[in-house]
């Protein structure tokens, strides 16, 4: 009977310094939290997107079409950025959009290495399931997959259809 | 400065009677809704992304939009904060302990009091204006595109579906049965400025709802239900929903009796800030889907 309360004791008293040491210890700082220092110096205004970006609703006149069973239904229109999503009977495919990048250099520092080309612009995979392209140096069209079946080369030959040639002329 | 979008998702509770009610809901939209409280995961849900450096670069990209006070996100957060906070703060303390057990309904009665039929009303109508501006605000359309909005409403998925859900069978099937849409607009329909001031909801938000004066907000409240009434009847059918079946889903974790529904809307009113936790999770995909296309 003692023996059965002392080692209760001893489980709870376990128990109750795991709570209290899990507690105690600080969560560690988020990945993203570099991000949020830089962009708090920077400021709460026009840090992310830049005042010169072409309007969003320049963009949608360079989507490609709906067209027989496919729909292209608009989602975000935002300062430099239009976004779209490409849906096949009602199923989601992929994801479009065209994004000016004088709100984010660096985006286009993936095309340095391009050696791929589509209607003439240097083209790149992005990551996993994203492939884009990057128009009269400034605009990046990308598509990124949100079905399986939906791989890199429906990724090259949708982004083709977009009106490359009449949006790198875009000012 | 507020709170980083990161912390604001990781932050979200796992488990509380907020959690509790939705996931009850689940049987209108099974499978819609999952409650990710990690923004790392949130990020690799919506982008389908394997490449960690590419999960960087779109977390951190998400993170500036979010501080960008012109891109809206901040606006649509404070709209779904305080459009459910009035009595939330009360119940969520009265609350704390209970979730795991469960609720005993009739403990609760003498600290609620009904919203009488006119106040629920117009607090359905308010939500789904807050719904409308805050989804202006995160994808950039104008303020008071009502007729986009409701073209919008058939791509709602995941958080935001479960919002709408939430809103038909919480704030409108509970307190009103199957009537409810019927309920809200003969009410709107009679509503004088001075009562639409009057309301607590209405004035935690109505900074952000258009309209140059109350007259012009409460015609706008009015033609915003008015647009929306036909989907959500639509909702209503196609789903099967009834007061019954969202009752019995309840029943799972709150003790109540049949007679008093009127005190168990109060009572989801004081206990859930669902507008708040599933805006949150909106706001984040939204700026998740945003970054992946813009690094």
């Amino acid at each position: 009977m003692k023996n059965k309360k002392i080692s209760s004791f001893i489980i709870s008293f376990c128990l109750f310094s795991l709570l209290l040491l899990s507690s105690c210890t600080p969560q560690p700082p988020s990945r993203f939290e570099g991000a949020q220092q830089e962009s708090i110096s920077a400021g709460n205004k026009n840090t992310a997107v830049d005042k010169n970006a072409v309007k969003g609703a320049t963009f949608n006149q360079f989507f490609p079409s709906n067209s027989g069973e496919y729909e292209r239904v608009f989602t975000q229109e935002k300062g430099g950025f239009v976004q779209a999503k490409l849906k096949k009977n009602g199923e989601d495919l992929a994801i479009l959009a065209i994004f000016d990048t004088i709100s984010n250099p660096s985006a286009k520092d993936d095309f340095k290495n391009s050696t791929d080309k589509i209607n003439g612009f240097p083209a790149v995979q992005k990551g996993s399931n994203s492939t884009a392209v990057l128009v009269g140096d400034r605009y990046q069209v990308s598509i990124r997959s949100s079905n399986n079946d939906f791989g890199i080369e429906e990724r090259k030959e949708w982004l083709s259809k977009f009106d490359l040639n009449s949006l790198s002329k875009v000012k | 400065m507020s709170k980083s979008i990161f912390e604001l998702v990781d932050n979200l509770p796992k488990n509380n009677v907020t959690t509790m009610v939705l996931n009850s809901l689940d049987f209108a939209i099974p499978g819609q809704w999952q409650n990710t409280t990690n923004f790392e995961q949130m990020i690799r849900e919506v982008t389908g992304e394997r490449d960690e450096e590419m999960i960087q670069k779109i977390g951190d990209r998400a993170v500036w939009l979010f501080n960008d006070k012109t891109q809206g996100y901040q606006n649509a957060l404070w709209l779904y904060q305080n459009v459910d906070k009035s009595d939330y703060a009360l119940g969520a303390a009265a609350l704390a302990n209970k979730v795991g057990s469960k609720i005993g309904f009739l403990n609760f009665l003498n600290r609620l009091t009904p919203n009488n039929e006119k106040a629920q009303a117009i607090d359905l109508a308010i939500k789904l204006v807050v719904e409308l501006v805050a989804f202006c605000q995160i994808n950039g359309l104008p303020g008071d595109s009502i007729g986009d909005f409701v073209a919008a409403l058939r791509e709602y998925e995941s958080d935001a579906l479960m919002r709408m859900t939430a809103l038909i069978c919480i704030d409108g099937l509970v307190p009103f049965g199957a009537d409810f849409i019927m309920k809200v607009e003969s009410t709107l329909n009679n509503l004088s400025t001075q009562e639409l001031n009057n309301n607590a909801g209405f004035s935690s938000v109505s900074k952000l709802i258009p309209g140059n004066n109350s007259e012009g907000k409460l015609q706008f409240i009015s033609n915003s239900f008015e647009a929306v009434k036909s989907w959500m009847i639509g909702f209503v059918s196609s789903h099967n929903l009834t007061q019954n079946e969202v009752m019995k889903n309840l029943s799972n974790f709150v003790e109540f009796s049949e007679d008093k529904l009127d005190y168990v809307a109060a009572f989801l009113d004081m206990s859930t800030n669902y507008f708040e936790h599933t805006g949150t999770q909106s706001i984040a995909r939204s700026l998740i889907s945003r970054a992946m296309m813009e690094v």
